[in-house]
């Protein structure tokens, strides 16, 4: 039994060293053997790229060798997917290798593209890759004051960092003795403050507390840079003076190019994971069309279901579970406090007041990441 | 505070456990102030880190099968006297003089009955660890 | 030819249907319809009024059961 797993982030590092651990017996006894095809050497904690665009972080301490988080039996090559073909069961790689699989997990994520908004690139600042984060950061350390306007494309990875980036700025403008001097305006695409019901009513008094001005109903259309104004879909303008922007996002070019799902993402059936039409195909993490949040706790869920089911496929016959929709969400929310949201397909989340344990339990999570993409926690 | 309510009573805490839960809920607050976000990092790496540790450890079938042995009496003992064994040797080196090299000098050593012990101990050790290489080899763990 | 796309987003609430017609009326083309199925009660009025808003245009709703069906056209 071939299990190839293409994609070396969050969710495809969890499902190969899952699949491992559960597997031991099957991979010694040469039953069973896991690939993983990855773009990436390096593995990186994404969600420290937000610490990193406030100064928090230095983006060296984001970074892990890919190796050295996989289980030794797990064959690990840097060679990204060039084309799939699923029909024959078999995906080519830029290196020109071909590799069969039985059962195939595509876990290729989702990446930002903020070049598809007019302006975008030139006049606003984001952090969802290093570069771009530590740029936002010497941008913010420049700023003496004026109006801070935040807006949010769609889709996007991490649907609570709109929220945390306001908090964030309050604290760092504070800090830094400005505070006074700076306007901060959040701009949400639709009709309340987020998506989730109970974070945009918790959201609306602590905007007003540490005063952040709000717009509904706000899709950014374009940004002209020159003269620093940038316009929604709905028709209207606002000025800024710095813009900081979460980008909409888009699957992997690949999945696009071969025609598994538009906007790259691949068509997934929410409870069994796998691909529609395609009993062998997983789908995990942020490449599913699913609507589920894009973060990294619902690809740890996913991959735990996926795996438990791959194992007991293997060895029983039957799969045993359906992902529920389980996502969890640290909201960090200023001044050293945190809180959290967790849901799933049935129960919407209900907010607990943030506090200073739960920060920790944040903070502490930046390091236990890495347990967990280990397959240990 | 003498008397109590009858209210009081028949509440499942007496002022005792409320001022124990006061003063633990004192030193709560005083970690917590005490504590810095670096101090959790570090911890947490730590923690981290160690378990990431333990998990190899733990499922290492080579380490799991040396602490089976390690846990047998003559195999403790074998460590007792091989520790002793360091420890006199070194202290056997630093006062002994140097060889002279050659081929005499070798002979002068090997005629000691002492290192003839030694040389066979270490020839059925190398015995006994090549048949279980090739034993592992043929037929795994 | 104008063609309808389904999109299943009950049971959700994260991101929520609006949240998922925006990103999907991007990727398809001007005159096609897409078909939102829903079981957030609020979503009856967020969408209609968005899709106003925009100057999409709205070309059904109707509740069967507990799900919505909302169809969008996309009118630019």
């Amino acid at each position: 039994m071939r299990i190839l797993v293409v994609g070396g982030g969050t969710a495809g590092t969890i499902v190969a060293n899952n699949l491992s651990r559960r597997l031991t017996g099957e991979i010694r006894a040469g039953k069973v053997r896991i690939t993983m095809l990855s773009a990436s050497d390096r593995h990186m904690y994404q969600p420290g790229l937000l610490y990193v665009a406030f100064g928090q972080m230095t983006p060296d301490q984001l970074y892990r060798d890919q190796a050295s988080l996989l289980e030794p039996t797990i064959e690990f090559h840097v060679d990204p997917v060039k084309q799939f073909l699923l029909d024959k069961k078999q995906v080519k790689t830029e290196s020109g290798k071909t590799h069969e699989y039985d059962i195939l997990v595509i876990a290729t994520g989702s990446r930002m593209v903020p070049e598809e908004t007019p302006g975008m690139t030139e006049g606003a600042e984001f952090f969802y890759t290093e570069a771009s984060a530590v740029k936002m950061y010497k941008k913010l350390r420049e700023f003496k004051g004026g109006r801070v306007m935040v807006a949010v494309g769609v889709p996007h990875k991490c649907p609570i960092a709109p929220v945390e980036v306001m908090f964030s700025l309050d604290d760092f403008f504070k800090a830094r003795g400005i505070r006074d001097k700076v306007q901060l305006k959040y701009h949400y695409p639709i009709g309340r403050l987020h998506t989730i019901e109970n974070v945009a009513k918790w959201a609306k008094p602590e905007f007003e507390r540490i005063g952040v001005d709000t717009e509904t109903l706000f899709n950014i259309k374009e940004i002209d840079a020159k003269n620093k104004i940038m316009k929604s879909e709905e028709g209207t303008e606002v000025e800024y003076d710095l813009l900081i922007v979460i980008p909409a996002h888009r699957g992997m070019e690949v999945i696009e190019r071969d025609n598994l799902g538009s906007g790259g993402w691949i068509p997934t059936d929410r409870y069994s994971l796998k691909m529609n039409g395609h009993d062998d195909v997983y789908v995990v993490g942020d490449t599913t069309n699913l609507p589920v949040s894009k973060t990294g706790s619902a690809a740890h869920f996913q991959a735990e279901a996926i795996c438990e089911n791959i194992a007991s496929i293997i060895k029983i016959g039957e799969p045993v579970r359906d992902y529920d929709g389980k996502v969890y969400c640290f909201i960090e929310a200023g001044h050293e406090k945190a809180t959290y949201a967790m849901f799933n397909y049935l129960n919407p989340p209900d907010l607990k007041p943030p506090s200073k344990p739960m920060h920790w339990f944040k903070i502490s999570y930046n390091h236990m990441y890495w347990t967990s993409v280990r397959g240990l926690l | 505070m003498t008397t109590q309510t009858p209210t009081a009573s028949a509440s499942p805490f007496n002022d005792n456990d409320l001022q124990r839960l006061v003063e633990f809920a004192q030193l709560v607050t005083s970690v917590q102030d005490a504590m810095s976000d670096d101090m959790v990092n570090r911890l947490a790496s730590t923690m981290s880190e160690g378990i990431s540790l333990l998990d190899r450890l733990t499922r290492n079938d080579g380490l799991t099968h040396l602490l089976r042995e390690i846990d047998r009496p003559e195999n403790q003992r074998f460590i007792i006297c091989m520790s002793n064994a360091f420890t006199q040797a070194s202290r056997e080196l630093a006062t002994a003089p140097p060889l002279g090299g050659g081929l005499g000098g070798l002979l002068k050593l090997i005629s000691d009955p002492g290192v003839q012990e030694g040389l066979r101990l270490l020839a059925f050790v190398g015995a006994r660890m090549s048949n279980s290489l090739r034993e592992v080899h043929r037929h795994g763990l | 030819m104008s063609e309808t796309k389904v999109i299943d987003a009950r049971d959700t609430f994260c991101p929520g249907p609006l949240m998922e017609l925006i990103s999907h009326i991007k990727h398809v083309g001007v005159g096609d319809v897409i078909e939102l199925l829903s079981t957030d009660q609020g979503s009856a009025a967020d969408i209609p009024e968005w899709v106003k808003k925009v100057g999409h245009e709205i070309v059904g709703s109707e509740q069967i059961g507990n799900v919505w069906h909302i169809k969008v056209r996309k009118a630019k």
